[in-house]
């Protein structure tokens, strides 16, 4: 699973890694008393979410991706609490955006709908931009099967 | 034979094709353009002349008068040149026209056309010749910028602009990675069009993104559940051996690719799981 097929770099992460941050947050989350009431589902289903999205951020290769930046800084930012990034050397993109004309319309909408799925698209450039979904997607569907195993390990026989 | 005065058509003996300042030039004239047209008529065809002849004619250019002389001059120039510098390197304005050696077939008909309107007479065909010498000059001094020195081979009826040149590589850099893409996502080798290819993957990330949110649902009904608490009690030290042990297995050997379900959570995972399991819902 973890093939990069493209010139470009997808290091895909590895299943384990994912699968050990994610357990480890699973059951800090159940030492919580505050889990286990009985009513609000609701927010128990958007805690694990948002653990099963942090996992996913930190075991994606941390900060490189930026993506995953944005998703551990809209966490963090939840729990009020200030992460601090280390600043890359190539930041982005004000310098691009004066010279080339990048507004293609037809690109552009989509483009849009893209930046509001992937975490963290909203200042990139399209060619940046689908470096970002393919790395997303590689670690979306490993997520979502590593999560399946789970469900279908843990329930009850 | 008394030496005839010093004056503007004593320099043209040199020249083949012999001209007198007041034949051709029935205009008033100033000095630059006067050096201009001197430097041209005298010299031998060098580059370096050149190249002066028509800076100081493009130093001139401001008044209507010396547009011609421009155009004329440089004309002159590119007619000399045209055959010498098949391999120049020059990239300042009047010998920008004499880049034979491109393959734009576009730039050598400009060429060959004025090196014919050499011959006719030079004055009425000045004005014409020069207007379209200066357009062309225009046409192939506008996409090269004065300091630009890099050499790049345009397609026919492509131009060697910086800027469509930048937006050519990035549009090529755009396309190569959407490729990439459509080998991620399963089913997109057939789709041609960016704007359909696009329109998959966003459905993809959607159903991916609930997927996860239905299988997140999932294990909270799982993990809230009463007979699973000693299971997941195991790992405080997040060691993953101490996992039960077909749970194990099924994250190491999960071979399967590909994720064909939409929208709802995927079937085909259920063969890997041996034993019998609930389904909870």
């Amino acid at each position: 699973m973890a093939s990069a097929n493209k010139p470009i770099n997808t290091d895909v992460p590895e299943k384990d890694v994912f699968a050990l941050h994610f357990l480890q947050s699973l059951s800090n989350l159940r030492r919580q008393n505050t889990f286990n009431s009985p009513e609000k589902t609701n927010d128990r289903v958007k805690k694990i979410k948002k653990v099963a999205y942090v996992s996913m951020a930190r075991a994606a290769g941390g900060t490189n991706r930026l993506w995953s930046r944005a998703l551990l800084r809209r966490a963090a930012k939840e729990n009020n609490k200030v992460v601090r990034f280390p600043r890359r050397k190539k930041r982005v993109t004000c310098l691009r955006r004066r010279r080339s004309n990048r507004r293609d319309p037809v690109e552009e909408e989509e483009a849009e709908r893209l930046r509001n799925l992937v975490p963290g698209g909203g200042g990139m450039e399209i060619s940046k931009l689908m470096e970002e979904t393919a790395h997303y997607i590689k670690c979306l569907s490993m997520q979502v099967k590593v999560m399946q195993c789970l469900v279908d390990g843990l329930a009850p026989k | 034979m008394d030496p005839p005065l010093v004056n503007d058509s004593s320099f043209s003996p040199a020249n083949p094709s012999s001209y007198t300042l007041s034949e051709i030039w029935p205009f008033p004239v100033n000095d630059a353009v006067r050096s201009g047209l001197r430097l041209a008529v005298n010299s031998s065809p060098s580059d370096k002349d050149v190249s002066t002849a028509a800076a100081a004619a493009a130093a001139a250019e401001e008044s209507t008068v010396t547009d011609l002389t421009a155009g004329w001059g440089g004309r002159k120039a590119r007619a000399l040149n045209s055959e010498e510098d098949e391999s120049s390197k020059m990239v300042s304005l009047s010998s920008s026209g004499n880049e034979v050696k491109d393959s734009g077939d576009k730039k050598r008909k400009l060429c060959g056309s004025e090196s014919g309107n050499g011959d006719g007479s030079m004055r009425a065909e000045g004005e014409t010749s020069s207007g379209g010498g200066s357009k062309a000059t225009e046409q192939k001094n506008k996409p090269e910028p004065p300091k630009d020195y890099i050499h790049v081979r345009a397609r026919r009826g492509q131009a060697t602009d910086r800027h469509s040149l930048a937006e050519r590589a990035r549009r090529e850099k755009i396309s190569e990675k959407m490729t990439a893409l459509q080998d991620i996502i399963p089913g997109c080798n057939k789709i041609i069009g960016k704007a359909l290819v696009l329109d998959e993957i966003i459905n993809y990330i959607q159903s991916l993104q609930r997927q996860v949110e239905f299988l997140s649902m999932k294990l909270e009904v799982v993990n809230s559940g009463p007979s699973t608490g000693p299971t997941i009690g195991v790992f405080p030290t997040g060691d993953l051996g101490t996992l039960p042990i077909d749970l194990h297995r099924n994250i190491y050997e999960q071979q399967q690719e590909g994720n064909e379900s939409r929208g709802s959570h995927p079937e085909w995972l259920h063969m890997q799981v041996d034993g019998s399991f609930n389904r909870t819902t």
